[in-house]
């Protein structure tokens, strides 16, 4: 069996953590680190919606299960599902143009387009998402 | 000399990699469309989800069953809609998914976000667990667990829509 000291460098826990902090701030890695965080975030989010979905079996239970997540602070986590999804998304459609056409001087060029169609989606969707909460309560 | 964690392991476990690689960009390119359309017809306001009058129009019905003493559970715990809310309902995600073709999408959808995320989810282990032996046991737990949710799932979106008229 392989064991970490025989093995420096080998990818572990701590060594990512070093890794991390030894790293000087780059697209790239900054890139790597949201696909990672977003991604395990929404693994997290995927068991809980299926779980809760078992509820749709009746109707009482269903309604119930939906108005526990028709809050102001559920409505602002919602935004942030929606962010998460929209970053994972399109920073996977550049992993996959990168690995097939592997056009690495334009790497960075597509990361801030990344960015750029993630917030977007995030201030459309967003808005939409908040306007029965926080706009509609301000509008004369 | 140990050879680096991404190109070791068993051939077996190589080969899955491999497969995994490609399966993460098919799955990934399923998900942005199919997730990219649930997060439009459940999220965004349109004919899927209720409107605020049709919603609390139902409240005030059920309200009427609750006080006749039909409504057997009696624990009633659903909100008001503000106003300009779109609310998703049981009627409204039954009514959809009493059409087969809605069926296939929705349990296609689950099965390609449970295939995406139990494969990043591994690699994601695959980092940071470096004994062998744990690793392929929490990677075997994951998928073991993922085969539970695709059960549970289907077999949700296969009642929906059977048991009520």
């Amino acid at each position: 069996m392989l064991h970490k000291r025989e093995r420096p460098g080998a990818p572990s826990f701590r060594t990512f953590l070093s890794t991390v902090f030894s790293y000087r701030k780059k697209a790239g890695m900054a890139a790597w680190m949201l696909h990672r965080l977003t991604g395990l975030a929404l693994v997290l989010y995927l068991v809980m919606h299926i779980i809760g979905l078992r509820s749709l079996t009746d109707p009482v239970l269903f309604e119930a299960y939906v108005s526990t997540f028709r809050s102001p602070l559920f409505k602002i986590a919602e935004v942030l599902l929606l962010g998460s999804i929209a970053y994972h998304a399109f920073n996977g459609l550049r992993i996959a143009i990168q690995d097939a056409f592997y056009r690495s001087e334009n790497q960075r060029r597509l990361f801030y387009g990344v960015l750029a169609f993630t917030a977007a989606v995030v201030i459309a969707g967003g808005l939409v998402l908040l306007y029965p909460y926080f706009i509609m309560p301000l509008l004369p | 000399m140990t050879p680096p964690e991404e190109t070791g392991g068993r051939l077996s476990e190589k080969r899955f990699r491999a497969v995994g690689w490609l399966m993460q960009r098919i799955t990934g390119l399923g998900l942005v469309l199919f997730l990219g359309l649930h997060f439009w017809l459940q999220h965004m306001p349109n004919g899927f989800l209720a409107t605020a009058e049709e919603y609390n129009l139902m409240l005030q019905q059920r309200e009427m069953l609750t006080q006749g003493g039909q409504n057997p559970t009696g624990a009633w715990t659903a909100k008001e809609a503000l106003p300009g809310e779109h609310v998703i309902t049981y009627s409204k995600v039954v009514e959809r998914l009493r059409s087969p073709l809605w069926k296939v999408i929705d349990i296609s959808l689950l099965l390609l976000a449970l295939s995406h995320g139990m494969q990043g989810l591994s690699r994601v282990l695959g980092d940071i667990i470096i004994r062998a032996r744990l690793r392929r046991t929490f990677v075997g737990l994951g998928w073991a667990v993922a085969a539970l949710l695709a059960w549970q799932g289907i077999r949700v979106i296969m009642i929906a829509g059977m048991n009520t008229g």
